[in-house]
């Protein structure tokens, strides 16, 4: 917070001032207060209580793709080390769930007008349940991903 | 704190310790329309008018990271529309998956030409994880110098050709 004061006067008269003037003009905000009392931000309080509006939803969806991506690659080698139903379940809901919000942006960009919009997040809804759908029948009542990858690689 | 920086730079007002209030965010003004809504204003009031698309990328000189960046993008379709292809098939068509892969085995199909396929499906996967590798950088904010940028393309296409390469003949 001291930093924050000393970058206003930097604002207030430029660069040189700052290097130039008193360090008694330029003191902590922190606690002008001489009693006990944690020390406060001259004016105000900060307070660390967690927002919810649009935005910062945007920016945990956009971590929580991120967080996918990484998981995804670590699955890669996994999936090679340790094949099996438990990777298969999640390789099916980890490529599911990135091709779906993948091709949630692309239709984002090209997609405009709300009835186009509207239709088109409504099928790639039904593709990507149907896609999960179809993953989980064939780790079920087939081989499962991690095998048929090695069975068709060996052809 | 970018409001307690803008009222800073409005005057700095000196209050003292009996009369703690809120004054730094007197000089904040909320925002009035989101950027969504920006958007679909623009969108709509360009349909209304029926205005023609300027030229874009008919006229732009391509560069390798703008085809680098498309790619990602097409790979990631590509993949992604085979994957729920294998999906489909598996709940809609008949017969198990060693039938189909009997089936191809029944083409004899020469050693080449399977590599060839193999490559083809590879590809696309490896340009994209080491490309999504590139993109999970640039999220941590690391190089985005104009070289860096070019430095690991190449890499990132260099890598995807080797991978593929070496995974289509295993």
């Amino acid at each position: 917070m001291a930093a924050l004061h000393r970058f206003g006067s930097v604002c207030g008269r430029g660069v040189k001032s700052v290097l130039l003037s008193k360090s008694a003009l330029i003191r902590p905000l922190l606690s002008t207060n001489r009693t006990q009392q944690p020390p406060f931000l001259l004016g105000s309080q900060i307070r660390m209580s967690p927002v919810h509006n649009a935005s910062s939803s945007a920016s945990f969806h956009w971590t929580l793709e991120r967080s996918l991506s990484l998981a995804l690659l670590g699955m890669i080698p996994a999936a090679y080390v340790y094949p099996g139903a438990v990777m298969d379940y999640s390789l099916a809901a980890a490529l599911t769930l990135h091709g779906h919000w993948g091709l949630s942006q692309v239709v984002i960009d090209y997609v405009h007008g709300d009835a186009k919009v509207k239709a088109a997040k409504a099928a790639l809804f039904v593709l990507s349940a149907t896609t999960f759908a179809g993953l989980c029948y064939f780790n079920y009542h087939d081989v499962g991903i991690c095998r048929a990858v090695a069975m068709l690689w060996s052809l | 704190m970018a409001l307690l920086l803008r009222s800073l730079t409005r005057g700095r007002h000196i209050v003292s310790a009996h009369h703690p209030t809120c004054i730094l965010y007197r000089h904040a003004v909320p925002m009035g329309t989101s950027a969504k809504d920006e958007m679909q204003k623009f969108w709509d009031k360009n349909t209304q008018l029926k205005r023609p698309l300027s030229p874009h990328i008919t006229i732009y000189g391509w560069s390798v990271p703008m085809m680098m960046s498309i790619s990602h993008r097409g790979t990631g379709i590509a993949l992604s529309s085979g994957i729920s292809l294998f999906a489909l098939s598996a709940l809609f068509l008949p017969g198990d998956f060693s039938s189909h892969l009997d089936l191809i085995r029944s083409l004899s199909l020469g050693p080449v030409l399977l590599s060839a396929a193999k490559f083809t499906l590879a590809f696309p996967f490896t340009y994209h994880s080491y490309n999504g590798m590139r993109h999970l950088m640039w999220d941590a904010g690391k190089g985005f110098g104009i070289p860096d940028v070019y430095r690991s393309g190449y890499t990132v296409l260099a890598m995807s050709f080797l991978t593929a390469a070496v995974l289509a003949v295993l």
